[in-house]
């Protein structure tokens, strides 16, 4: 009495398309979620407080060859993650009452015409991770006199 | 035995590999018709470092793809299957309304990564111009982990 190996081999292989395409909706796409204020007969938009401005400039092809200033009497800003570490070192919370920005206070992430997508993006997602959450990608502007 | 010289009712049909293989016909192409999104135009998405993100929703939602040019440049936008002019984007408004309307609540946004901003940002004020609020998805590169 011979073993039937036919159905084992069709049930392995249901098996192996099953995880092949399993493991591929894993790496599917990923969305960052924005919030479009609608426009309202070209009114540009209103902030209830003054607006923490972040000017972002590409300079360079490569994901981290961007420069980034913070409008106002602050520090240069080195890289992404120093943007998120100084944004999270200001944030009002129950731990750091004496912070200067609450999560709500609006964030304008306002790159120039010639920056990078990439750049702009991870810059936004920058604030995103030091979880504040008035954050919206502004008009581009010419590369202003600070970026020079 | 008694069918024996009986040439007709020796012929016996193995149903057992063609029900084998319809079942993996059918499973092919319900799998490739979730994989394939028509939706989608190839390009190479940005990857930021600790994206603040979840797996995008395939479901109810407008795929508006900015079709890179090379350079930095834009050459069109794509949604649900219609080529939007740069200089026409009234049009891709009117798309992306309908479609709400018709169902549709989120709006994601591809781009390529090497676009630049201004070109994105005249895209994104298109959108705005719907009217209501849309949430709008910024499309990322899921493969990193």
């Amino acid at each position: 009495m011979g073993l039937n190996l036919t159905s084992m081999i069709d049930v392995v292989f249901l098996l192996l398309i099953y995880f092949m395409v399993a493991t591929e909706f894993k790496t599917a796409e990923e969305s960052s979620p924005m919030d479009l204020p609608a426009q309202h007969d070209g009114r540009s938009l209103m902030f209830d407080n003054e607006p923490l401005v972040i000017l972002v400039e590409s300079s360079g092809d490569g994901p981290h060859d961007l420069r980034i200033q913070l409008e106002g009497p602050w520090d240069d800003i080195e890289s992404v993650s120093g943007l998120t570490q100084f944004l999270r070192a200001n944030k009002i919370n129950e731990f750091h009452v004496t912070g200067l920005f609450k999560d709500t206070h609006p964030v304008l992430v306002t790159p120039t015409e010639g920056a990078r997508w990439e750049h702009a993006l991870a810059t936004y997602n920058a604030v995103a991770l030091a979880q504040y959450t008035n954050i919206t990608l502004a008009e581009p502007v010419t590369k202003p006199d600070v970026l020079q | 035995m008694a069918s024996r010289g009986n040439p007709s009712s020796t012929i016996n049909a193995n149903m057992t590999p063609m029900i084998d293989v319809t079942f993996l016909l059918i499973v092919f192409f319900v799998v490739v018709s979730q994989i394939v999104d028509r939706d989608a135009v190839s390009m190479d998405l940005p990857s930021p470092d600790n994206a603040v993100a979840s797996v995008a929703e395939m479901q109810n939602r407008v795929v508006v793809n900015i079709v890179p040019a090379g350079d930095g440049e834009v050459s069109h936008v794509v949604v649900g299957g219609h080529v939007v002019s740069m200089n026409a984007l009234d049009e891709l408004t009117t798309i992306v309304k309908t479609r709400l309307q018709g169902g549709a609540t989120e709006v994601h946004l591809r781009a390529d990564r090497a676009s630049k901003y201004i070109f994105i940002h005249e895209v994104i004020e298109a959108i705005r111009k719907v009217g209501t609020t849309p949430r709008l998805q910024l499309v990322i590169d899921g493969k990193q982990e």
